[in-house]
């Protein structure tokens, strides 16, 4: 009984999976098609060509790519670092104005991009860093998400092993890097996606910080191809 | 040398005093960050809004002729109910659906789950520039696959987003389709780390799965529920980036959300003033909004223990 279950939900479940994975196939096919029959409805090319995709690379294409890997990179490995850093200071130590910082830090999660884009903007300029690597970098590192998970884990983390770190020495930077850190993987893993993919995918914020070509992300490069193909339409 | 003053320091100090000091040493980067790049800008755009500034010319103190006029501006309270639309369809969609999957994930055993819970999460990788790309050309009324689909089963062709009734769901498929693998890991982690003992012990009692569903999983990920719950709703809040490159707020209007009206009026039209005081209206919003999920949970969890 429970293995027929197990049986159907694993096949609606693949039936989902299907669905969720079909709009990509199409993507990736798609891209072997010549230009006149990419609106035709088959999942085969018809005529298998890579003419697109080499047409497709282009030197500002690799440079809006290499762009993207150097500002997501940054941002992921010193985000998990910093926020690690702050939320276990926030489950582990006590000390005044713990729920202040707490508040503070849970309420910049409540302003979202879109609502400061134009006063960042205005401050990331005074600051002088527009149109460089540093302003498409320092604005993305700051996000409490990453703080409050960290927190949520270090809540749960067992207190034994940081003990007995300092019971051999450790001072508490030394008990965190050597110690926690390592073991922080089940909450580093998913959120390492999750900022490498943010940022990789942020759109509004290089597009509004960075006129200069030399350093247009990916997306601002595909955004401004499409809306140049649609306007060929 | 150092080290002996260091160790003298540490000696003097009592062991609450070092637990505050690692305390402020650990925390200052990302304080210092949130403060220069989050409530900074927060600040300015308070500012900002008793001006009438275009970037380029000198700032010209208004008073608060901007807030004057937001009330009256039905356009703009147009796009903020659009807004609330979108997250009133998008949320309560996305919570059941990423819940559901994730107790059917638990379900499965052995390779067969891990390579499912890949293929639900994939569409995360997908940037959303290149997500809306692909759901524009999927959507595509004559030539689309979506309507060749639906006319396999005799359904006519649909407009999707070429239709201002169809427009704002068919923009809240997009976001689900991005999210769902994603917020689904994210329960499924917090459902496996419910120790089995306890599920067990319920089972033995004679719970059924239906009973262990609401008295044992969702209590034990109420954390993670709220999580999802907040961090959502903010997404729904913000969403702009999709709607600017799918449908740039159209057709009619009908996906001109809040954050899209208030980029138009301040980088397309450059009314940084305006811009700013919406911006202002909308932070306030979301701030209450916040303040509110955060105390019913809050009241929720003291009611249980």
């Amino acid at each position: 009984m429970n293995r027929v279950r197990a049986r159907i939900i694993g096949v609606v479940l693949a039936l989902g999976a299907i669905a969720m994975l079909l709009p990509i196939v199409i993507l990736f096919l798609s891209s072997f098609k010549t230009k006149a029959a990419v609106f035709v409805i088959s999942l085969a090319p018809e005529t298998f060509t890579l003419g697109s995709l080499a047409e497709a690379f282009t030197p500002d294409l690799l440079r809006a790519l290499l762009n993207s890997l150097i500002v997501s990179t940054v941002v992921t490995v010193v985000a998990m670092f910093i926020h690690a850093l702050a939320g276990y200071a926030l489950a582990r130590f006590d000390f005044p104005l713990k729920r202040h910082a707490f508040v503070v830090i849970l309420g910049s999660l409540m302003i979202p991009l879109t609502t400061i884009l134009v006063p960042l903007y205005i401050v990331v300029r005074q600051l002088g860093l527009t149109n460089n690597m540093a302003g498409l970098i320092l604005p993305l590192l700051f996000n409490a998400y990453g703080i409050f998970l960290f927190r949520q884990f270090y809540l749960d983390f067992p207190k034994e092993l940081e003990e007995a770190a300092e019971l051999d020495g450790c001072g508490r930077f030394g008990t965190f890097v050597r110690v926690v850190l390592p073991l922080s993987r089940p909450v580093i893993v998913p959120l390492t996606v999750a900022f490498f993919l943010g940022t990789w995918n942020n759109y509004l914020w290089p597009l509004v910080v960075n006129q200069d070509k030399a350093f247009e992300t990916v997306q601002v490069y595909l955004a401004n191809l499409i809306s140049g193909y649609n306007r060929d339409c | 040398m150092t080290e002996s003053v260091t160790v003298r320091m540490t000696r003097t100090l009592s062991r609450r005093q070092r637990e505050s000091l690692a305390a402020a040493a650990f925390l200052a980067p990302d304080l210092l960050g949130l403060v220069v790049f989050v409530f900074l800008p927060i600040g300015s755009a308070i500012v900002i809004s008793f001006f009438d500034w275009n970037l380029i010319s000198p700032m010209k103190f208004v008073g608060l002729a901007n807030y004057e006029r937001l009330i009256g501006d039905a356009e703009w309270w147009a796009s903020l109910g659009r807004t609330l639309q979108f997250a009133l369809i998008y949320v309560p969609l996305l919570f059941a659906l990423s819940l559901g999957l994730a107790v059917a994930f638990t379900k499965l055993v052995g390779r067969a789950g891990s390579v499912l819970r890949s293929a639900y999460l994939l569409p995360f990788a997908v940037t959303s520039v290149i997500a809306s790309t692909l759901w524009m050309f999927l959507y595509t009324e004559k030539t689309g696959y979506l309507n060749a689909f639906l006319n396999l089963f005799g359904i006519p062709d649909q407009p999707f987003i070429g239709s201002p009734t169809q427009a704002m769901v068919s923009v809240v498929v997009v976001v689900l389709w991005i999210n769902l693998g994603y917020t689904s890991l994210l329960f499924f982690s917090a459902i496996k780390e419910i120790p089995a003992s306890i599920t067990e012990a319920a089972r033995l009692d004679g719970a059924t799965g239906w009973q262990s569903f609401w008295r044992i999983t969702l209590p034990l990920v109420r954390p993670t529920a709220i999580f999802v719950i907040v961090t959502s709703t903010i997404a729904a809040f913000q969403i702009l980036d999709i709607i600017l490159v799918m449908t740039s707020g159209g057709p009619a209007d009908a996906t001109q959300v809040g954050a899209l009206y208030i980029y138009q009026r301040s980088f397309e039209r450059l009314e940084m003033g305006y811009g700013s005081a919406l911006s202002v209206v909308m932070f306030l919003i979301l701030l209450v909004i916040s303040l509110v999920q955060l105390r019913l949970s809050r009241s929720n969890l003291g009611g249980q223990s």
